[in-house]
């Protein structure tokens, strides 16, 4: 084990980014770390709002035409090996937004999240449950802790 | 305070802050432009749209059900009022009536909605202040309401209760849940005076928001600023006294005199209490009978308009019937005037309390981002 993927296994560091969704997903997510009830913080999972400082990088939302290019950017900017996670039916397939057009294409909608990041761990629900989030966060783990 | 500081010429300020779209201090993309003359705000600028997903645009055409169920994906926080509007303008548009057990039911649910969405205004503002200890505390009441709308409505943030007609047969009031309310009503009440009384007994705190991010009473009802924002600068103005639902229940309107932070806060920790009275007595006077009225026909209707009070202010929802589908729909939800008001509320404080300034409305973006332009004034 590297002293990077060491120190790594003591301080997991998540951000949200937030790309048009209805807030639900988001309120849940920081309930699931903040919230006492659930407590990541207990795990070593910490919420950070600087992608220079985050190793997983959790979107919620259908990513409308104006959050593209910003969450291309905050990908960037995270330092490898970074682990990304959809989270939020509206993350997975654009949710109510996006598929009510059917094949016609939406003006608004550019998303879902992996045709613009690649996305290696999704998580469902509409809103995602908090415990759900946490056991997308372990599924995305392998990739933070055995990277050299 | 911020009628001295009139808002001067851009061209002469030369330092411009800005902020945005995706920001640290802001979890929903929104833009804002400070101009800043020595640390002191002259003048504040909020873009919305980033969001817009035209959600007026894809409820036209649908079926009136359908469209229902989406208006609660506008907002993830008042899911419940966007559906409950949404219902009352089709039950109107056709004349539909509803079951008294039903009504009660609704506002059971819209109440437990203000409960949880004040919390999560007290939490975000802690967050804001710094003060991240509160916020987890705030957070953990908040999970007893979190539980309750569960139970009742089957998820913890879209749970769909009204339909066209009264209720979902699922958020039936039993025995066992009617229990488990009152218990939860107790929880709450003990646990945010408790948290209010050291809130406000703060005195780092209360020096943080005292006098800060004020908005006159002029101002707020120039701006038709609603809801608690406008209520905090000591007008007292509550839809809930005008609508149907509500005409059996004795309750309060919270009104603040300052219009600042302070003011903010404190008027909504106060309806916290208000909301847990309106349960009660809605749990102690629930009527028997059916919860969903199903004996009505779908006619055609022209475009009907319905208003009610929802957490954060007045919300409006309008739209037309044509073989039983929607038409012209128009979503106005209360941030919108709200975050306007808030361009001025930041202008003459320090800079640093300007993200302060701007939470203290409360702000969704998300239900904000419609087709709706804001005039300058």
């Amino acid at each position: 084990m590297s002293l990077k993927s060491y120190s790594r296994a003591r301080a997991i560091h998540v951000m949200l980014v937030y790309t048009g969704g209805c807030n639900g997903c988001d309120i849940e997510i920081v309930n699931c770390i903040f919230s006492p009830k659930y407590d990541a913080e207990q795990y070593k999972v910490f919420l950070t709002w600087n992608p220079r400082e985050a190793d997983v990088l959790v979107v919620t939302g259908p990513v409308t035409k104006h959050n593209e290019k910003p969450l291309i950017e905050i990908y960037n900017a995270i330092p490898e090996p970074k682990a990304v996670i959809a989270a939020g039916a509206c993350a997975l397939m654009g949710g109510v937004y996006k598929n009510i057009h059917g094949d016609i294409p939406s003006e608004e909608i550019a998303g879902p999240v992996d045709k613009i990041i690649p996305v290696d761990a999704k998580v469902p629900g509409c809103a995602v449950r908090p415990e759900d989030i946490l056991s997308g966060v372990v599924a995305a783990l392998p990739l933070l802790l055995n990277a050299k | 305070m911020n009628e001295d500081n009139k808002i001067t010429d851009k061209k002469v300020i030369e330092t411009e802050v800005t902020m945005g779209t995706v920001h640290s201090a802001a979890i929903e993309p929104y833009r804002v432009r400070l101009f800043v003359e020595d640390e002191i705000v002259r003048d504040a600028e909020i873009t919305v749209g980033i969001n817009h997903r035209g959600i007026e645009r894809i409820m036209e055409g649908l079926p009136v059900e359908k469209a229902n169920s989406l208006t609660e994906k506008i907002c993830g926080i008042c899911s419940n009022s966007h559906i409950w509007n949404s219902v009352l303008v089709a039950e109107k548009a056709i004349g539909i009536d509803v079951p008294e057990r039903a009504q009660y039911i609704r506002v059971i649910m819209e109440e437990l909605e203000r409960l949880h969405s004040h919390m999560l205004y007290l939490a975000h503002g802690s967050e804001v202040l710094g003060h991240e200890t509160f916020a987890m505390r705030v957070f953990y009441i908040r999970e007893t309401v979190m539980e309750l709308l569960r139970m009742i409505g089957g998820n913890r943030v879209q749970y769909g209760v009204s339909i066209i007609g009264g209720v979902r047969p699922r958020c039936e009031l039993d025995e066992m849940r009617i229990q488990k309310i009152r218990e939860g009503m107790d929880i709450i009440d003990e646990k945010i005076s408790e948290f209010a009384d050291r809130f406000v007994s703060d005195p780092m705190i209360m020096a943080r928001i005292t006098g800060v991010g004020v908005l006159s009473q002029k101002q707020a009802i120039a701006l038709a600023a609603t809801g608690p924002t406008l209520r905090s600068t000591g007008v007292e103005l509550d839809l809930r006294r005008e609508m149907e639902a509500y005409d059996p229940f004795e309750f309060d309107i919270i009104t603040q005199d300052d219009g600042d932070v302070k003011s903010n806060l404190l008027c909504r920790v106060l309806e916290i209490p208000e909301a847990t009275k309106i349960i009660r007595q809605a749990l102690d006077h629930l009527p028997d009978g059916k919860i969903t009225n199903r004996s009505w026909e779908m006619q055609d209707a022209p475009i009907t308009k319905s208003y009610i009070e929802v957490p954060r202010g007045k919300l409006y929802h309008s739209y037309a019937l044509e073989d039983g589908r929607v038409r012209n729909s128009i979503v106005r939800t209360p941030s919108i005037t709200n975050i306007g008001a808030m361009q001025y509320a930041a202008v003459g404080h320090h800079i640093t309390d300007a993200q302060l300034a701007i939470v203290q409305c409360d702000p969704c973006f998300t239900c904000t981002d419609r087709a709706i332009q804001i005039i300058k004034i």
